[in-house]
């Protein structure tokens, strides 16, 4: 298992590398100033000109990348071009109240979802199942920003119970969390109960219940455990996207965190802090896919990374 | 047992509220930005000047008297005296004014304010408004290490010598670019000045406090301000993009005052409602939104059918139906407000029959293709140029409304390639140069995409912007603008709107700023309990 982790974490140097090179040619190559951009209005050519030099902006488009490369190899990603301060200390600042709230969407969609699909599976085609998933597919059917929209009025405005938007505490993680979470519990709920009845038509859980074990224990000791591999992959890969930035929920809720940076830095042609985004994202997403694997192959002995015959 | 374990829970929820409920004290008041101004450096940033205006002096501020009117103001400087040839002026400067990091005031902080700005070291945006100082070329080209028009006298008296007259000069530093700061703490902040609130120093009746990236931006009150302790605490900054976001902040209370061009699309919801309508606070705004046409794509190098779109579009239903009326219809350049401004311009009609005969006789009699681009993320400019788009194709022109992202927009315009556009501005200061020379000078008029070409207009307008008489000055101005506007049509003047805020009942004293920023000072802005 420990040599199959450093395998996959070499195989992720050209794959960073590989993607820090073709977001940096793709930010050249479509149109954009980020000096004009930062100048707006009060556009005067010469200012933009002068500054454009003095950033090196104008330098030849390898010579600026083998300078961010070098730079990002002792982690100094640079400053942003708008916020003006170190990128690394954006992204470290941003990344913890994104990490809060991708764990607490997590938890909460799979604090839904889980049950639900459980649920669902085990009463098919019953009042419960139908609820359950209806209520899954509203919460992945209706945009974030509406369902935002609509929490923020009832709990907010209404109920007085909770603050509309801002980041001062966990109160404010509240609303968010199920938000997210219930746009993505859907996905898990549906997972798990196609997964659960796949595994509850197996001869061993005939057998199981053969033996006379109660419905509750063959579901929950001998189906669960089996039919969530699927359901798990899912999982890990949601909370790797999640920690990329939940940009919308970010921007209706006020939360300072990644995704609102990295749409920012899209939009105002911000490179430094783009590339910083980038790197960040394609880390998460190969951090999310390792643990994906390695807890998969703890769900299933079978599986063995290095040991294919599943040999102890 | 379950009693206690149901009372802990209780405190415990009890405690969360809390901590998420008291943060900003009772007396700051509480305001939203849409996004982060990354800076409270005023020489870095052309559009985020909030901070700038409650952290900072200037040497002469501009003061709203009345809605819509200012008047420029002893500020930093208690008086200032031009020498006869309009070149040289001498600011007397105010004595026992202490920066938050306890130093004085003194001439050298002036000297190295405007230094700084023009030092390309600095990598300043906004040196357009020192780059007429004498020297100012030379220091912004790395040529000289000082600006050779800048002289302390001695402590509390320095000279600035211009390179030109420029009768806009004083004017033009009571804008957040003059902003003045103190030599020791800048030299000692280095790239942290205007970032990290403890090394961000000022004279202003408010220090920085905090800073919390996209969250978060507070003020504090500087009890030691020249003209007295602000009788805010301070000023609560959140930063919420989203439009419907800070709306339902300021019904819930989160917010004391909502800047209504931050929300737009609540406009109709808050002058219609029984709660709120009576706490709106408006004053015009000495602004001018526009319909930019570039000459240099066909057919609108034809003078006719620029005159024909000024006259096809209904720009009172736009006003009346878009914006509720609030505001008035321009037939110029300088908006009502504005000095210079010349109410008896011949307005423009609205002849859309008039309009199809002129583009018939310009050789289109089954009229044209045209182009307006906006940026992506504006649903308000969309709803004009869709309302644009069926006026035009009543009179047989066909518009396609292009929208590209903020970043290609301002780079293709820069180009001198933009189609048609509509925008607006809002003064900086309070004076013609600063909207006729901003567009239709033979420096600007291509980076802003409408590569006017009037060789005699260009000309005038350098000459203008250096005569002393200022009587004279607005009389050429207001025949440059008609020339420009109604001879040439090169641009369609649209209408001038009024600045709306919402307030919580709290807020008292507050006054609409004259000039077009949304930002304004905070100073003698009180809450009650």
């Amino acid at each position: 298992m420990g040599r199959y982790i450093i395998k996959k974490l070499l195989i992720s140097i050209p794959v960073m590398f590989g993607i820090m090179l073709t977001t940096f040619f793709l930010l050249n190559v479509i149109p954009g100033d980020p000096i004009a951009l930062m100048m707006k209005d009060h556009i005067s050519v010469d200012v933009v000109a002068r500054v454009r030099a003095q950033m090196h902006l104008d330098d030849p488009v390898f010579i600026r990348f083998f300078r961010f490369l070098g730079g990002a190899l002792h982690g100094d990603f640079g400053i942003s071009y708008k916020l003006n301060r170190p990128v690394s200390y954006l992204l470290a600042t941003a990344f913890p109240n994104t990490l809060a709230l991708a764990l607490s969407a997590a938890l909460v969609s799979w604090i839904i979802g889980i049950p639900a699909g459980i649920l669902s599976a085990v009463k098919r085609y019953s009042l419960v199942d139908n609820f359950f998933m209806g209520f899954s597919v509203l919460g992945v059917s209706m945009p974030v920003f509406w369902t935002g929209l609509l929490f923020q009025y009832i709990f907010s405005l209404k109920l007085h119970l909770l603050p509309v938007a801002g980041f001062k505490g966990p109160l404010y993680l509240i609303m968010p969390a199920i938000v997210l979470g219930w746009s993505s519990a859907g996905t898990i709920a549906r997972l798990t109960r196609s997964s659960l009845l796949e595994v509850m038509r197996n001869d061993y859980i005939r057998t199981a219940r053969a033996k006379g074990l109660r419905e509750i224990a063959v579901v929950v000791r001998h189906a669960l455990k089996n039919s969530m591999l699927p359901v798990v992959t899912v999982m890990a890969l949601q909370v790797s996207g999640l920690l990329s930035g939940a940009v919308i929920t970010e921007s209706v809720f006020g939360i300072p965190g990644v995704g609102r940076i990295a749409v920012n830095a899209i939009q105002n042609r911000d490179m430094p802090l783009l590339q910083g985004s980038v790197v960040l994202t394609t880390f998460l997403v190969i951090i999310g896919n390792l643990t994906a694997d390695i807890v998969y192959s703890w769900l299933d002995p079978r599986i063995r990374y290095g040991n294919p015959e599943g040999k102890k | 047992m379950m009693t206690i374990a149901k009372t802990r829970l209780g405190v415990a929820l009890a405690l969360v509220l809390a901590a998420g409920t008291a943060f900003a004290a009772n007396d700051y008041v509480k305001i939203a930005f849409t996004s982060d101004p990354g800076t409270a450096d005023s020489q870095l940033t052309t559009d985020w000047y909030a901070i700038p205006l409650n952290i900072y002096d200037r040497l002469v501020e501009a003061q709203t008297t009345k809605p819509g009117v200012s008047e420029l103001v002893p500020g930093l400087a208690e008086k200032w005296t031009p020498s006869a040839d309009g070149l040289t002026y001498t600011f007397n400067l105010r004595k026992g004014v202490k920066f938050s990091n306890g130093e004085t005031f003194k001439a050298d902080d002036v000297l190295f304010t405007f230094d700084r700005m023009l030092n390309p070291a600095t990598k300043a945006l906004n040196t357009d408004f020192l780059d007429m100082i004498a020297g100012a070329s030379d220091r912004m080209a790395g040529k000289a290490d000082s600006v050779s028009g800048i002289k302390v006298v001695d402590d509390y008296t320095i000279k600035i010598t211009l390179a030109k007259p420029f009768a806009p000069f004083i004017a033009n530093l009571a804008t957040p670019a003059g902003s003045i700061y103190n030599r020791k703490a800048t030299l000692a902040a280095g790239d942290q000045f205007g970032i990290d609130p403890k090394k961000t120093v000022g004279t202003g009746a408010f220090t920085l406090e905090s800073w919390v990236v996209n969250d978060n931006i507070q003020l504090k009150a500087n009890p030691s301000y020249f003209r007295g302790k602000p009788t805010l605490g301070g000023i609560d900054i959140k930063i919420s993009p989203d439009a419907n976001t800070q709306r339902m902040q300021f019904e819930n209370g989160e917010l004391d005052v909502l800047d209504l061009d931050n929300a737009t699309s609540q406009i109709p919801y808050f002058l219609g409602d029984a709660k709120w309508k009576s706490q709106i606070a408006s004053g015009p705004r000495v602004g001018i939104y526009y319909y930019a046409l570039n000459e240099s794509i066909k057919p609108l190098d034809n003078v006719n059918i620029r005159k024909a779109l000024q006259m096809a579009i209904d720009r009172k239903t736009i006003l009346d139906k878009l914006y509720n009326g609030r505001g008035a219809l321009e037939n110029g350049i300088f908006p009502k407000g504005l000095l210079g401004n010349n109410p008896k311009l011949p307005v423009i009609p609205y002849d859309p029959k008039k309009a199809k005969d002129m583009i018939a006789k310009a050789g289109f009699p089954d009229g044209f293709d045209m182009e307006i681009a906006q940026v992506t993320d504006s649903p308000s400019t969309l709803k004009i140029n869709e309302a644009v788009q069926a006026m035009l194709a009543e009179v047989g022109v066909r518009v396609k409304i292009t929208q590209m992202d903020s970043a290609s927009y301002f780079a293709t315009r820069k180009e001198g390639k933009l189609p048609a556009y509509e925008s607006s501005w809002s003064a900086d200061y309070n004076d013609p140069d600063n909207f006729i020379y901003t567009f239709f000078s033979e420096k600007n008029t291509v980076a802003r995409s409408y590569n006017y070409g009037n060789k005699d207009v260009f000309a005038k307008l350098e000459s203008t912007r250096t005569m002393t008489d200022q009587a004279k000055r607005m009389s050429i101005y207001q025949a440059l603008e008609k020339t420009i506007v109604q001879d040439d049509a090169a641009w369609i003047p649209l209408f001038s709107l009024e600045h709306l805020f919402v307030l919580q009942p709290r807020v008292k004293n507050f006054k609409v700023s004259w000039n077009g920023w949304s930002d304004m000072p905070y100073f003698g802005i009180t809450l009650t309990k």
